[in-house]
Formats: structure tokens, sequence, C-alpha cells
């Protein structure tokens, strides 16, 4: 006789949830436990319940498959329809796709890297729940490189600047500061990075960093970017909530956990506050059509949001907000402006390139920053037009001094005075070491012995290794060819975009020379 | 506070004198002018004279900022400390270190 076998019971989501990532964890019996998951400790972290860990997001990898893959195809019929239809010629202005050669070159393979370290995290968490948050984040990563790249490979066939970004993320000068800010967060350990970038990058900085970007793209006609921007958002809010879901089950678990917690906040809020340097100045110089001013930004994402919002409720835990951000705060005024004349004299050694606001964009940058720019930006430009008068816009013929922290040319002021030049030198070893700020200081001075690695760019080249000893050498070692840097008006790009607009005939359009 | 590690954690400077030889690192700092957005840095040899680094570094460094006055009358600082150079004097002489930041004022 046979008995039918009984119908399978179905589960709800959440038990199904269960059953696939919690309840396929174990204890290790012939192992030690601490064999098993060896990184975990080093760090002064106390973990005393990871069943406590409230997971942000019930995701199967069934189900995550199937939605993100949804995604992707409404993503790539844009940008067939967007390849086809040349929709590059309805951008705003060739200039305008400096942001994203700085996206492409800059924060691309940063989603790369945090592909790699939320793999790392995957293996190496001892509680079962943030491991499978940590994997589900790791494939977002990887989806996000690729479609970063597959969003942006359409421009490289008409535009200069987005031909090798891989190899200049880790060899140009610029780039060194959003490499070595993640570089120190991946040679961290898994509690300081969770803090780092699931928390401080994914969370509290996001708004800065990140979503301008996206906010830029679709103010300028770039649809593609948009689209992805789109796509990757409710990813990122999956990733926004893990980090806060991981600061919340530190505090939790153990008080001797707060101090810890603290001090990576601080670390990590000004290391990633640096980082945005480059974007302050995108956002205020680089986009033809503004979105809002990074003062407005700054504002509205960092102080209303995060400090009027974010740090009230972790007051509970006994967290302040980050030392050092009363610097920042008393920065917004002057950062982006600070920035991009730097980038302007070094623009001839990247992969993107710069021009003297016109009459317009200075207007704007007037209004929107009433007590500075007049004063003291405005007058740098006013000579600077001058000099083109007389025949020569000018590129800096030399290498300026670095932070040894955040990698950026020593370009910022003293706090409350905006035209002296912030020196800050700490000895370690009998050696000195230079840095921009007292936020930079303070992180140096935590761990000297990990700064003093750095891989200064101007060093480097000073060091001969950077392919030679002259500025073509180097560039050449850049792999940044002619029309991807420089001077905008005149550049390849221009001509070509005036070239492509002017004439009557279009068939001609993609075409070179 | 040393950084928390899973091992030995010790390596060396890259940025150490002895990668440059008899040469070192220099910063001149541009005090008072904006134009420069930052300190510039220079490799040059413990034993430049200060004639040649003024001259050979320094000048055409200086000159893409179309109001500089190789003439002009300076205050010169060095750790902390106000400093005349002569152009015979080595920077050696003179106390520069490897990574120093001379700083350089014109006097208005």
């Amino acid at each position: 006789m046979t008995i039918a076998p009984k119908a399978p019971r179905k589960l709800t989501m959440k038990q199904r949830y269960e059953a696939l990532t919690r309840d396929l964890d174990w204890e290790p019996s012939y192992v030690d436990r601490s064999d098993v998951f060896p990184h975990t400790e080093f760090e002064g972290i106390k973990i005393h319940d990871w069943s406590k860990w409230e997971d942000p997001f019930r995701l199967t990898v069934d189900s995550y498959t199937k939605y993100q893959a949804e995604k992707d195809k409404r993503l790539y019929a844009v940008l067939d329809g967007f390849a086809q239809s040349q929709g590059h010629l309805s951008l705003t202005e060739a200039s305008y796709l400096n942001a994203m050669k700085l996206f492409l070159q800059g924060v691309t393979p940063l989603e790369y890297q945090a592909h790699r370290n939320f793999a790392y995290l995957a293996r190496h968490l001892d509680g079962p729940g943030p491991r499978f948050a940590a994997l589900c984040q790791s494939i977002d990563e990887m989806r996000h490189t690729q479609t970063e790249i597959h969003t942006l490979s359409n421009y490289n066939k008409y535009y200069g600047g987005f031909h090798n970004y891989l190899e200049q993320h880790d060899r140009v000068w610029y780039l060194s500061v959003p490499k070595s800010f993640f570089d120190d967060a991946l040679s961290a350990g898994p509690f300081e990075f969770l803090i780092a970038i699931g928390f401080s990058f994914e969370y509290l900085l996001t708004n800065l960093l990140f979503v301008p970007f996206m906010s830029g793209a679709s103010f300028n006609g770039d649809l593609p970017t948009m689209t992805f921007g789109f796509s990757a958002q409710s990813d990122e809010s999956r990733h926004m909530t893990l980090g806060l879901e991981a600061i919340k089950f530190l505090l939790e678990q153990d008080e001797a956990n707060v101090p810890i917690v603290q001090a990576w906040i601080d670390k990590w809020f000004w290391r990633g506050y640096r980082v945005t340097a480059l974007v302050a100045q995108m956002l205020d110089y680089m986009l033809p059509r503004k979105v809002m001013s990074w003062k407005e930004a700054f504002e509205l994402y960092f102080e209303e949001q995060m400090l009027g919002g974010l740090f009230q409720d972790l007051a509970f835990y006994g967290i302040r907000p980050p030392m050092h951000v009363d610097d920042a705060i008393a920065e917004k005024e002057i950062l982006s402006h600070q920035v991009y004349w730097t980038l302007y004299q070094f623009s001839h050694a990247a992969a993107f390139t710069t021009t003297v606001p016109d009459a317009d964009a200075q207007k704007w940058l007037s209004e929107n920053y009433t007590e500075t720019f007049d004063q003291l930006y405005k007058p740098l430009w006013d000579k600077e037009a001058k000099n083109i008068e007389a025949g020569g816009r000018h590129f800096a013929r030399g290498l300026p001094q670095l932070c040894q922290v955040c990698q950026v040319p020593m370009l910022f002021t003293e706090p409350g005075d905006p035209t002296t030049l912030c020196q800050r030198e700490s000895v370690y070893n009998g050696e000195k070491f230079q840095t921009c700020s007292d936020g930079c200081q303070w992180i140096f001075e935590r761990e000297p012995e990990k700064y003093v690695q750095a891989w200064l760019p101007v060093h480097q080249i000073y060091q001969g290794n950077c392919g030679g000893p002259t500025v073509p050498d180097v560039l050449t070692w850049y792999g940044i060819q002619d029309g991807d840097g420089g001077e905008y008006k005149g550049s390849v790009d221009d001509r070509n975009w005036q070239k492509w607009h002017d004439a009557a005939d279009h068939s001609n359009i993609g075409s070179e020379g | 506070m040393a950084v928390k590690s899973i091992g030995t954690y010790d390596f060396p400077s890259r940025s150490r004198q002895e990668l440059y030889g008899d040469d070192q690192l220099v910063h001149l700092w541009f005090q008072g002018n904006m134009w420069f957005c930052a300190a510039a840095c220079f490799r040059a040899p413990k034993a430049m004279t200060w004639g040649d680094f003024w001259n050979g570094l320094v000048v055409p460094y200086a000159e893409e900022d179309p109001d500089f006055d190789p003439a002009a009358q300076r205050v010169w600082t060095l750790h902390g400390e106000q400093f005349t150079p002569r152009d015979d004097q080595t920077l050696e002489e003179i106390g520069v270190e490897h990574k120093d930041v001379i700083g350089m004022r014109v006097v208005a």
C-alpha cells in the first residue's frame, strides 16, 4: 500500500525567509567557533546575542534575483533607446559629462570595492542575519558596478575622459582621494567597515556623496544615469537600513561598544566629508544646469536630516554628533570654490575638463554664496579672465602639497579665516607628516602607523614611480589622452558638440574630426 | 592609540627621506596669496643652494601668477621662526629638512 505524500505545507513569507537564511546557520561542533570566525574579536566589539539582530529587510535569493532582473530589464531598455536615438545630443551641454567622468572614475570603482568587502562580511560576521544582509548588499554592489559602467559606456563613443577609468582610479592624483578613503575602510576590521561604509557612507553621507550625481543627471538630460539612479534607489534604501541597524545593534549589545563606535563615527564622518569636496565643486561648478548649491545640500541633507534627526535618536545610546562637525559646517560657504579653483589649475593632468564659470554661472554663485563668492573668489576669476585675454589660460606648473590622510591638495583654510591655508604637522618616528585640517590630523595621530603608508601621488611621482619625471610621462602613465583633460573651451568635446549641433545635416553625428 | 589589527602591524613610511636619495621634498607656502591654491611641493637636493632653489624651481613655478614679482621683499619662515636666506647657502645649511614647509610672504 502506498501512502500519498502529504502536500508540502505552505510557509508564510516570514517562515520561508527564516528557513532559507537563519535556519541554514549551525553551531560548529568539531572546530572552535573562533577558528571559523577569526576576525570578529580583535576590534574590541562585544556581541552577546546575534539573534537580537533585526533583519532590516526580508528577501530570499530567489525573490531578490527576480526583482533585480526586472529592474535591469527596464534600465537596459532605456539605455538602448537612448543610444539608438542619439540621446547624448539632448544633454544640456557636453561639459555636463565632466560630472559623469568624475563619477565613473571616482565612484564606480568604489562600488566594486564595496562588493568585495561585503562579500568578506558575508563570510566573516558570526551572526547569520547580518551575514545574509551583507551577501545581498555584496551582490547589489556588483550589480551597481556593472550597470554604472553600462550606463556610461555609451558616452565613451563620443566623449573624452571615459576610456580608462579603472586604471586611472588606481593612479591619478585626484582619484587617490576616493580610492584611499575606501582602502582605509577595506583594511579595517569588519565592524569598523560596517560603521565606515554601512553607516557613515551609505547612511550619514549618501545624500551628499551619491545622490547629487543622480540629481545632476536628471537636471541635465542624462536619462540613462537618472534611470540607473532610480534602479539603485531601492537597493540604496536597503543599504541605509542595514547601516542604521548595524549601528543600533552594536550600541545595544554592550555599553563598552559605545566609545569604540563613537570614535569610528568621528573618524569616518571626517573621512567621508573630505571625499564630498569633489562632489561640492561638481554641484556648484560642473553642472550646466544647477540642482542646488552645495551649501543648500549640506544644510538640508546633513544639518537638518542628520544632525537635527539621526543624531537626536542616537543620543539615546550615548552617541554625540561627530567630532569636527563644526569645521565642516563652517566650510559650507567656501568649500566648493576652493576645490574647483584647484581642479581648474590642475585639470591639464585630469581626465575631465574645467573652464572659467561664465557670467550666468558667476551670477548664480554670487546669489547662492552671498557672503563669500564676490568677496573672495570672483577676484580670482576676474584675474584669470585678464590672463586669458592676454593669451594665457593658466595651469599650475608643478605639484601641490597633499594631505597625508585625505590626499586632497592642501587647499583648505583655517577655521574662521578663508584666506589662510590650514597647515597641520605631526611627527611620527622622526618623520614629518602634514595634514589639511584638525580632522585629518586627529585621524593621522590616532593611527599613524596606518597613514604613513599612504600612496601619495605627488610623492610617488617624485620617487619616479609614475612613468617618468615630466608631465607628459605621467599623463601617459595615467592613460590620459588628448581631449580628456585641460580647458573645456575649444576642447575636442566642445568642438564636436558645436559641430553636431550647428550642422544642418546631422548625418555625421558621432563622427570625429 | 595604535591600530587594532590581527597581527603585527609595522610598515615603513612610503614617503621616507631615504627613498629620495640625496634629495628631499620641500614645500613652499605662498602665504597671503590665494592664486596658489595650495603650497607647492618640490624635490630638491639637500646640497642645492638657495639661489638655485629660488631661480631654478620656485620662480618658474610662481611665474604662473601674473602678479608675481621675484624681486619683491619677502618674509621667510621655517619651523615657526623667521629666517633670511642667502643665495649661496644650501638648503641643508639653512636647516630645511625632508618635507618641511617654508613660509613665504610678500611684505606689503
